[in-house]
């Protein structure tokens, strides 16, 4: 029987798939209920799905089954570790649940300003270690002599991409400097006339970078576009 | 009944009243009007002056004002007539004799107890006068000077032999010239300094008592009883006291509250004073003279009742309309409107379909042809593909590799041509996969990819049995760096329940460095960013590699990671043309007209953007054009 069910659930998996396929791609002539309906279905799918992947894979395997498990197997051993790192995770857990209601609101505020404060050093604490310092030593060391290739024809390539990396890296940086030195009274304050060049030379740079994230963007719709043509048609060749 | 006007606030009060009922100030001492009998209480407390005392004796005689009166304006006389009028007693009329004995009486003083005689000359006016018409000359000078002393209560402090001598010393006592104002005032009087007196003009025995009970001279009257114990004081009993040094006397104890209330000396006005010179006059009331004042007035703060108005609102028939129209928008504003029908053909609808068909059209076509026309891209050309194939084909067989699918269903069709072959060629070496996710979609997306290239890997009929699913991982960020210290902890069981860090190989891991790399295929460049900045730093200390497979979209954010020196990530596979190249580096040659099609799109898309660019130019410069013209 579930086999059989296994034999069924593709087909039929496919059948659906195709037809939500076509209700998003109905919305070539506009905004429509059939795009609305497949909308729909996928939030609730996806809600539904994520809420019974968080009690199974969470709730039940990473909370429940442990304290289970050593009880059943008297292995009390791990009961300092689990009462060290699950249990304070499973109290914090259950006092967020008061701000479900407007009434006890304020009591899980302590949980959320805690789990914001860590929240916020541990992404701090990252983008220094994992960013910051290790992209300004890299753009430091794009004009390094010693990273220089030894072919002639490679070298003219470092050079120029060192250099376009560090008037691109500069040009930035000053065109997000809006100081201004203040002129005689009744005079509007403005940069400099270098500033303003390379302020405008920065802004190109950053036109390049929005344009390229745009292509990015296009290209990886283009492909989702691609896949979903070739899924119909894989569809429609296998029933037809 | 006749009310008393209080002086200090003006306002009526009953006469029966001794205070102001509404300030609480003394009426019968200082009111405007008061009864005989406390006009007699008056004159005991406050004895006439002598300008009082001539007053009443000018007023016996109406007919001949002296020229003294003359002189009063006829307001105050009048002012001064209403207030004394109803209570003046009518003054009786003295006999000539009984003048001249009141007269006898002040000019020869009986040389008897000293308190009549000091009463006699009470005043010093009197005394002067006196002197100066040469009848206080047979007044014995010891005997004033102990009159004033037991008056004033001061002690005497000039000893008799002191006095006798200074006596003897002064000349004899001329009659000084009298002054011109006495004369006239003789002359307009019924006293003559001499003694004499006309017979006419003598007054009534009663005037003469009433004058001498309201000048306070005793003496005077025969029916005044003297004390005992200033009969008994006689100028000899006195005896000589030495002159003893008076003790100071020491300042008073002011209270607090009595200090508050002193003016401050030093407080001086300094606002300049009111130019009152063009104020209004007070016509009425007790302020009447007065300029630059309230009027205290009955009238003028007589209270009104205060006019009514009417509460009904006057609307014009302007307004009226306008109110109207302002309830016809209002009532407008609730009605729900009807929808709208829009036009499914219109023109945008037509442009749009049309550009979906220009660009859909030739990849159905390329799909339905599977089109290998083009040829696939060289692994080379794609910067971090070429690595991405290395450290990969550098795991040793069976090592455990940890592999996150941080990706959205949504593009899997850019995804999955990498993460296919990526997948073939981690099973070919046999390494062991720890699946792994952030995303809730990712659980689902890596069971069926790893089960689909199990499946179809060289042959096998059964899926790929070394690996195992660790699911959901909670928490974002901090998740993250949970996982990077110690996995075990974070994730203890695999989605079927099982222990799997207690077998192997997961039993020798127990850091994210004991993976033999740790393989990330994510489409959002915060998620990757993420895994870099937690993750990595971890992994760096013990050189172990972070592979990326991402989006085109995430391609320019993580590409610097990848080509910073020293790399943060060792190689990357971005997007559909990535994949395709590694996939021409594994050895996979895909067969589905993907990436015709794939070209194909960019091709239209370049075209459709530039002929919409220029269409777009030709249009501006004809709009410019004729604003030249215009």
């Amino acid at each position: 029987m579930l086999a059989q069910i296994n034999q069924l659930a593709d087909p039929i998996g496919a059948i659906i798939g195709f037809l939500l396929t076509l209700m998003v791609l109905s919305y070539i002539i506009g905004d429509n209920v059939l795009f609305r309906l497949a909308v729909s279905i996928f939030i609730g799918v996806a809600s539904g799905y994520a809420a019974v992947l968080i009690l199974y894979n969470v709730i039940w395997y990473q909370v429940l089954v442990p304290i289970f498990q050593i009880f059943s197997t008297g292995k009390l051993e791990g009961l300092p570790t689990y009462a060290i790192h699950v249990f304070p995770a499973v109290i914090l857990g259950f006092w967020m649940i008061t701000k479900l209601t407007p009434r006890l609101s304020r009591w899980g505020t302590p949980v959320l300003a805690f789990l914001t404060g860590v929240g916020a050093a541990t992404v701090l604490a990252g983008a220094v270690r994992g960013t910051i310092f290790p992209q300004v030593g890299a753009s430091v060391n794009m004009l390094n002599i010693q990273t220089a290739p030894t072919e002639l024809g490679n070298i003219v390539g470092w050079f120029i991409n060192g250099l376009i990396v560090l008037i691109g890296t500069a040009t930035t940086l000053i065109y997000f400097q809006f100081g201004a030195r203040r002129q005689e009274e009744g005079v509007p304050a403005r940069r400099s006339v270098v500033l303003d060049y390379l302020s405008t030379a920065g802004q190109g740079f950053i036109a390049v970078t929005l344009g390229v994230l745009f292509a990015g963007v296009y290209l990886a719709t283009l492909s989702a576009l691609i896949d979903r043509v070739q899924f119909l048609w894989d569809t429609i060749s296998r029933f037809f | 009944m006749t009310d008393i006007i209080c002086p200090l606030c003006g306002k009526p009060n009953p006469e029966e009243l001794d205070e102001c009922q509404y300030c609480q100030a003394p009426l019968k001492v200082a009111g405007f009007i008061a009864s005989p009998e406390d006009q007699e209480d008056f004159s005991q407390i406050f004895p006439p002056s002598p300008d009082q005392a001539g007053e009443e004796d000018q007023d016996t005689q109406p007919e001949s004002p002296p020229p003294s009166e003359q002189s009063i304006p006829d307001w105050l006389k009048q002012t001064e007539a209403s207030f004394l009028k109803p209570s003046e007693p009518e003054p009786e009329e003295l006999s000539s004799e009984q003048l001249s004995e009141q007269i006898d009486a002040l000019i020869n003083l009986p040389s008897t107890p000293a308190e009549p005689q000091k009463s006699a000359i009470d005043d010093e006016w009197l005394t002067s006068l006196l002197s100066e018409a040469g009848a206080i000359e047979s007044i014995p000078e010891g005997e004033v000077l102990l009159e004033r002393a037991v008056e004033t209560g001061e002690e005497t402090s000039t000893p008799a032999g002191e006095e006798t001598t200074q006596e003897e010393e002064e000349p004899p006592a001329v009659p000084a010239e009298r002054p011109a104002w006495l004369t006239n005032l003789e002359a307009s009087s019924n006293i003559k300094l001499d003694g004499g007196m006309q017979p006419s003009e003598v007054p009534e025995p009663e005037e003469q008592e009433a004058s001498v009970e309201e000048t306070g001279v005793p003496g005077a009257s025969e029916h005044v009883e003297i004390p005992d114990w200033i009969s008994k004081v006689s100028f000899e009993e006195v005896p000589p006291e030495p002159k003893e040094p008076e003790p100071p006397i020491e300042p008073a104890e002011i209270p607090g509250w009595l200090e508050a209330l002193r003016p401050s000396e030093e407080a001086t006005p300094t606002a300049p004073v009111e130019d009152v010179s063009a104020a209004d006059v007070v016509t009425a009331g007790p302020l009447v003279g007065l300029r630059g004042v309230i009027s205290a007035h009955p009238s003028a703060i007589q209270a009104r009742k205060p006019p009514t108005y009417s509460i009904k609102l006057r609307v014009t028939e302007e307004q009226r309309a306008r109110v109207q129209m302002m309830e016809e928008l209002l009532a407008e504003e609730q009605k729900p409107k009807p929808p709208t029908s829009k036009r499914i053909i219109t023109s945008q609808n037509i442009f749009r379909l049309a550009i979906a068909l220009v660009l859909i059209l030739p990849i159905v076509w390329m799909i339905i042809a599977k089109s290998q026309q083009s040829p696939l891209p060289q692994p080379a050309n794609y910067p971090g593909v070429i690595d991405f194939f290395q450290q990969v084909q550098q795991l040793p067989a069976g090592a455990p590799v940890l592999v996150a699918f941080d990706y959205e269903p949504g593009f899997s069709g850019e995804m999955n041509s990498a993460v296919s072959t990526l997948l073939s060629q981690l099973m070919a070496k046999n390494t062991y996969l720890t699946l792994v996710t952030t995303a809730p979609s990712g659980v689902a997306l890596a069971e069926s990819l790893v089960k689909d290239a199990g499946t179809g890997l060289a042959g096998s009929l059964s899926s790929y049995p070394y690996y195992t699913d660790l699911g959901y991982l909670p928490g974002g960020t901090m998740g993250l760096l949970g996982l990077a210290s110690s996995p075990k902890t974070v994730l203890p069981y695999s989605l079927e329940g099982i222990d799997v860090w207690a077998s192997a190989p997961l039993n020798t891991v127990s850091s994210v460095t004991d993976f033999g790399a740790v393989i990330v295929i994510t489409n959002d460049p915060d998620t990757a960013r993420a895994w870099i900045e937690q993750v990595g730093p971890v992994l760096r200390a013990e050189d172990g590699p972070i592979l990326m497979v991402t989006s085109s979209q995430a391609e320019p954010l993580i590409r610097p990671y990848y080509e910073a020196s020293p790399s943060q990530v060792q190689g990357m596979v971005a997007g559909l043309a990535g994949g395709q190249a590694y996939s021409r580096a594994v050895g996979r040659q895909p067969q589905n007209g993907v990436w015709d099609a794939f070209s194909m799109g960019v091709t239209v898309s370049i075209l459709i953007i530039l002929i919409g660019g220029i269409i777009s130019m030709v249009f501006m410069l004809q709009a410019s054009a004729r604003k030249r013209e215009d």
